[in-house]
């Protein structure tokens, strides 16, 4: 084993997952270092939850494997106390209160009380004496996110973590997360959009119809950043106008409308741009979904 | 009361239990309540005489109908028939809820992802099914204890508790059942149809047996012989018989655990 194996706290070898005959996820190799934040993204049905249900032990592999610790979860099913997990489909026992659930959940885990439990429901507000059957979608996964965290595991696996919450719970799981990075534990995070992760991500991962096309450091993705240049024409250029131009790819078009990356100086496209007629112009940095989206497409054309 | 998955479920079935045991404490109330009354019938004893055998396999227990012992009565009037029936129904549906309830519910990722494995899941499931049933069993005795006494009815406490005891085995057989179709499918559905669908064509393989000669060779395989073919209520537990349903209980357990560790869950 070389060392950075023995460093990986999540690791995937040819994890591959059919239902019948129908894709789960194929051939995933990837690996998840001690520390660091992890964006697993993906539209809806690209084999994210599928993952993280194979990590978690809950459905097997095809074929393949997927490691925590160094160990297949199903040998030690006791390596769960070290690991917080939040459904992407949190379902909780509607009869009890937050607290009697997280009472049963820290007995479960051998916790001698509540943990950092209490803390973590009045960082996020959430009240712990009503029954679960009478909270909003949004404090229902604010019990989830407690329940995952309470017993401060070495790794973190939220599947789409933020759903449901307004926009300053958000940030508050965020800084949760961004915590236990710095007490050197690992977040395994999965969003259906970059942006969602981009500012807490370490590295990120893409999957895309059970197959993961990139994993980027999100420092990478910011080198790679660009301005996205929108003209409106007053009429369609001719298909090549702008190729050739330094810095310059061609990302869109609708009819009169063009939108450019453009990376590095922009007199090149200025001086290219004065020989059209343009109506509208709008220039502004790509954010790194785009950035993102066009890394995949050199990678698909270059595979 | 919440401390490991046999409290937590033991809690989520303590309204259920209550309910249950207020059924079998006012079943037992009126089938004591009204024994004086047919015993001293002699018309009725006669009545039954001429029922026909088919009839009467049906409210056999033990072998015999026979209104004019308490023994007989209550065989024919609780154990043959209704006792069983309340047992198998609460039975079947804890052993539904067990498994493939959290999981039509969608709250068995969640209880999983916990430091538990799934054998010691299905263990506990298991060991809050016996506890609910013994809750039921003891309910059951004592209430026939009171009523029995009261009304003084010539049976022993020893031979009340065999049959209670022989009912609810029977009961914990067809339960273990509907836990492991739970543990094989996640359906809930399933796992009470199947057990249900068993049970009927177990009392009726018994029942029918013993009008139907072509009948008696399987008659062995259906758990209600072995629950009443040794007539507990007049000679206590016979040996083989409640083997028989231990070992037949215990095999559908054992094929439940590994069988639910393999699966993916739903």
């Amino acid at each position: 084993m070389t060392t950075s194996e023995h460093s990986a706290i999540v690791q995937a070898r040819s994890l591959t997952k059919f239902y019948g005959k129908d894709r789960g996820v194929e051939a995933l190799e990837f690996s998840v270092e001690a520390g660091e934040i992890f964006g697993f993204l993906g539209p809806n049905g690209a084999g994210k939850t599928t993952t993280i249900r194979l990590l978690l032990d809950l459905i097997r592999p095809s074929a393949g494997r997927i490691e925590v610790f160094g160990l297949e979860l199903r040998a030690k099913p006791a390596l769960r106390r070290r690991i917080g997990y939040l459904p992407g489909d949190l379902r909780l026992y509607d009869q009890l209160t937050p607290r009697e659930l997280l009472g049963y959940f820290a007995h479960l885990r051998g916790l001698a009380s509540l943990g950092t439990a209490t803390d973590l429901a009045e960082r996020l507000g959430l009240e712990l004496e009503r029954p679960i059957k009478s909270l909003s979608k949004g404090n229902r996964q604010k019990v989830g996110i407690v329940q995952a965290l309470m017993h401060t595991p070495d790794l973190i696996v939220l599947d789409e973590p933020t759903s449901g919450l307004d926009p300053l719970v958000q940030q508050t799981v965020y800084d949760l997360l961004l915590e236990a990075r710095a007490a050197g534990r690992t977040v395994f995070l999965s969003s259906h959009v970059l942006p969602e992760v981009q500012h807490v991500a370490d590295r990120v991962a893409l999957l895309r119809e059970g197959r993961l096309v990139l994993v980027e450091t999100v420092e990478s993705l910011r080198a790679h950043a660009f301005n996205r240049v929108e003209v409106t024409f007053g009429k369609e250029p001719a298909a090549d106008a702008f190729a050739g131009i330094a810095g310059v790819r061609e990302l869109e078009r609708h009819d009169a409308s063009v939108v450019l990356a453009l990376e590095g100086e922009a007199d090149a496209l200025v001086k290219a741009l004065a020989e059209h007629h343009v109506l509208t112009l709008d220039i502004h940095e790509a954010d790194l979904e785009d950035v993102f989206l066009s890394l995949y497409r050199k990678a698909a054309d270059a595979a | 009361m919440l401390h490991s998955v046999l409290l937590k479920t033991l809690r989520d079935t303590r309204r259920a239990l209550a309910w249950w045991s207020l059924g079998l404490c006012g079943l037992v109330s009126i089938m004591v309540a009204v024994y004086p009354s047919i015993r001293d019938n002699a018309s009725l004893e006669s009545l039954i005489k001429d029922y026909p055998e088919a009839l009467k396999a049906f409210i056999a227990f033990g072998g015999t109908v026979d209104y004019g012992s308490a023994a007989g009565y209550l065989g024919s009037e609780l154990f043959s028939f209704m006792v069983p029936l309340l047992f198998l129904v609460a039975a079947i549906g804890a052993g539904a809820r067990a498994i493939a309830g959290e999981e039509e519910r969608g709250t068995l990722d969640l209880l999983l992802a916990n430091p538990l494995s799934r054998n010691r899941l299905v263990l506990e499931k298991l060991a809050a099914l016996v506890v609910e049933l013994a809750f039921l069993g003891a309910v059951l005795w004592l209430s026939l204890a009171i009523g029995t006494a009261l009304t003084a009815m010539e049976i022993g406490l020893t031979n009340l508790a065999a049959a209670t005891f022989a009912a609810a085995l029977l009961a914990l057989l067809f339960g273990v059942l509907a836990v492991l179709v739970g543990s094989a499918t996640g359906r809930r559905g399933l796992a009470l149809a199947v057990p249900a669908a068993a049970a009927v064509a177990a009392y009726l393989v018994n029942a029918l047996a013993a009008i139907v000669g072509a009948l008696e060779p399987v008659r062995p395989l259906s758990p209600f012989y072995h629950y009443a073919a040794g007539d507990p209520l007049r000679h206590g537990l016979t040996l083989d018989h409640t083997m028989a349903l231990v070992i037949v209980t215990a095999v559908l357990a054992a094929i439940a655990l590994p069988v639910f560790s393999r699966r993916d869950l739903t």
